[in-house]
């Protein structure tokens, strides 16, 4: 039963994939399946893409990650502090990567702190999380980006490797590791049986605070890629960019067959959702169309979507 | 229950209080021009609109809910009212408050049928309206702020209820506006306290299931508190426009943060079920003291959001803490 309604969520997102860029390639064919906006899309679907994945894991454990945007960018801003001070050279770039990765783990496991161990409601810890990590980020950079990254950690974002861009590989690696993380370890079940019921799941032996503190760190593993590769993509770090990204997360995670009250979800359902999302995305820059035009329209959609599953659901149980 | 009740000194409310004045001694010490009568005129005015929106969201938390589209509905209805005022030339005070209130009715409505009638989370659920409405905004209503506020609306951002001159010859003056949190306040603690409705928010806050069964309608109240929320939020920010002299179409937006941490450090249990009016003002005046004087204490500008954040982190913790210890305690 519940397999049937996975299944056909992904089917409805990849039919609304295809039909939009069929529209759109009808409609504007030479600036929509032109290479540059193709490439672009590939460049910015990642810096979103990866956060959802950390979103997701937050909402499959029952909780949720608000604060994914303050974590990438305070990583990123650590990262790039540390690349200035070590000079343009391809070791600092390495160097500034890793510090950036730790802040990612260091950020996750003081929210799954928080909320694993002194039962601090996840929303209100991340909503906290993100004040508190932009509000770092900010004490670093006084408020301006930081400029002057080394010349090569550009390359990263803006750069293709066999015609693709590199971002785009890396987004590909993220979902198979969460893939296989969610399918083939204890620690994926385990997760979703948190999500499911927590008393349950602290009765049948599972270690809540460990299962939660190892998915907040996931996701603040996967914030701090999205902060490097947001980063990369300006060559510069700021305690704001990507704030848009919060909502378009969420929106992206629900509509990708997420169960917002957590034990559910499936990450092709959250991959299909991002590359819909950011087909819709650019089919309104194409069309000239207001982006607070977008804004309200994801609103929409978030809202409809929500309402369809619930009356499918509620369909469902009357059958 | 019986531990918080007998014990004055612990509660939520003394705690805040207890920071609150060592603060004041602190930025006191640093500078004695804290400790004058023109601090409360400019705390006042600070913290007049915050007042209000912690007023709503208190209400929200307690029902067991949390409400972050008020910016956004604020925003549209005050915005959409002034525009129509403006084209039309409808200079009426009265006017103003009650289309804005129409208008927020309308997203409250919105926020109470997903909410209440179609169960879907609150928090996804107002993110969604919030969208919707500051995409509305920005997108059918326009970009600009308007500063051409009609002469008879403009003349109550200078209706003050006293005046006060200090040593150096400064003159404060308290705006009348500061009647409409008071009041709100005033009628919120004693609907909350006194009502049978009231104490139903507390009761669905505390455990819906419960609640159902002991015979409150749980829809129907929260439908109110979500339609009451919009509404208020609409006053909310027509009484910003008026205090600003400027009616901003996104000016109010990412505020609900700032607001959620005052309710939240001001004692009310985000889980739902728990809060006072008393502990919501501290907690707004606490932040109020943070975001306006650490400058005076030598605290950089750009460390600001930053210390407004450790506090809540801290406000927070302590409030679970205490939250835990009273659930593992032994029940009588």
């Amino acid at each position: 039963m519940k397999y049937d309604k996975i299944n056909k969520n992904n089917a409805m997102l990849l039919l609304l994939g295809i039909l939009i860029f069929v529209i759109m390639g009808i409609l504007q064919p030479r600036s929509f399946l032109r290479s540059a906006n193709i490439r672009g899309m590939f460049i910015q679907l990642p810096e979103y893409g990866i956060l959802c994945y950390g979103m997701m894991l937050a909402m499959i454990s029952g909780g949720i990650d608000l604060s994914l945007v303050g974590i990438a960018n305070f990583a990123s801003i650590v990262g790039a502090t540390v690349m200035i001070a070590n000079g343009n050279t391809s070791f600092s770039i390495m160097l500034g990567i890793l510090a950036a990765l730790v802040v990612g783990i260091g950020c996750g496991l003081f929210n799954g702190f928080l909320i694993g161990y002194l039962k601090i409601p996840a929303m209100l810890v991340t909503l906290c999380g993100l004040q508190l990590y932009q509000g770092l980020g900010l004490a670093i950079t006084k408020g301006p980006a930081l400029t002057g990254l080394p010349s090569n950690f550009a390359k990263i974002a803006n750069n293709n490797f066999l015609g693709i861009p590199i971002p785009f590989y890396v987004f590909i690696v993220s979902t198979l590791v969460i893939a296989y993380l969610m399918k083939s370890t204890v620690y994926g079940q385990q997760v979703k049986f948190l999500g499911a019921n927590e008393t349950a799941s602290r009765y049948s032996g599972i270690n809540n605070l460990k299962v939660t503190l190892l998915t907040y760190m996931f996701s603040g593993i996967l914030g701090a890629v999205s902060g490097i590769l947001i980063s990369s993509h300006y060559n510069s770090a700021k305690s704001d960019y990507g704030k848009s990204y919060t909502l378009l997360t969420l929106l992206i995670v629900v509509l990708g067959g997420t169960n917002p009250d957590g034990g559910e979800g499936n990450i092709l359902g959250v991959a299909l959702a991002v590359f819909v999302l950011q087909l819709i995305s650019s089919a309104f820059n194409i069309l000239r169309i207001n982006s607070f035009v977008k804004t309200f329209v994801f609103g929409i959609i978030l809202i409809g979507t929500l309402l369809v599953s619930e009356y499918l659901d509620e369909k469902k149980q009357k059958e | 229950m019986t531990s918080i009740h007998n014990n004055k000194l612990t509660t939520n409310e003394a705690i805040v209080t207890y920071t609150i004045l060592i603060l004041c001694t602190l930025i006191g010490i640093v500078n004695p021009a804290f400790l004058s009568f023109s601090t409360i005129i400019t705390l006042s005015r600070a913290m007049l609109i915050t007042l209000i929106f912690a007023g709503i969201e208190m209400l929200v938390i307690i029902s067991g809910g949390i409400d972050v589209s008020f910016p956004a509905i604020a925003c549209f209805a005050s915005y959409a009212s002034i525009k129509l005022i403006l084209k039309y030339n409808i200079d009426s005070i009265l006017f103003f408050y009650l289309f804005a209130s129409v208008l927020g009715f309308g997203f409250g409505c919105l926020n109470a049928f997903l909410i209440a009638r179609r169960h879907m989370p609150p928090l996804i659920a107002t993110l969604g309206v919030s969208n919707i409405a500051n995409g509305a905004t920005l997108a059918f209503l326009g970009t600009k702020e308007l500063s051409n506020i009609p002469t008879h609306i403009d003349s109550l951002s200078k209706a003050y209820l006293f005046s006060f001159t200090n040593k150096s010859h400064i003159t404060y003056e308290m705006t009348s506006l500061i009647l409409i949190p008071i009041i709100f306040l005033v009628v919120l603690a004693f609907f909350l306290k006194f009502t049978t409705l009231g104490r139903g928010i507390y009761a669905i806050g505390g455990d819906k299931n419960a609640a159902r069964i002991a015979g409150y309608n749980v829809k129907k109240i929260q439908s109110l508190v979500y339609i009451a929320a919009g509404v208020l939020a609409a006053v909310g920010g027509v009484t910003y426009t008026i205090l600003m002299r400027q009616a901003s179409p996104q000016n109010l937006m990412g505020s609900e943060m700032m607001v959620i941490a005052a309710v939240v450090v001001g004692g009310t249990r985000i889980t739902g079920g728990h809060g006072t009016v008393i502990g919501s003002v501290l907690g707004v005046l606490l932040i109020a003291i943070v975001q306006n004087n650490l400058v005076m204490v030598g605290v950089p500008t750009h460390f600001q959001t930053f210390v407004v954040g450790l506090i809540i982190v801290l406000g927070t913790s302590v409030t679970s803490i205490r939250a835990k210890h009273i659930a593992n305690s032994a029940k009588l």
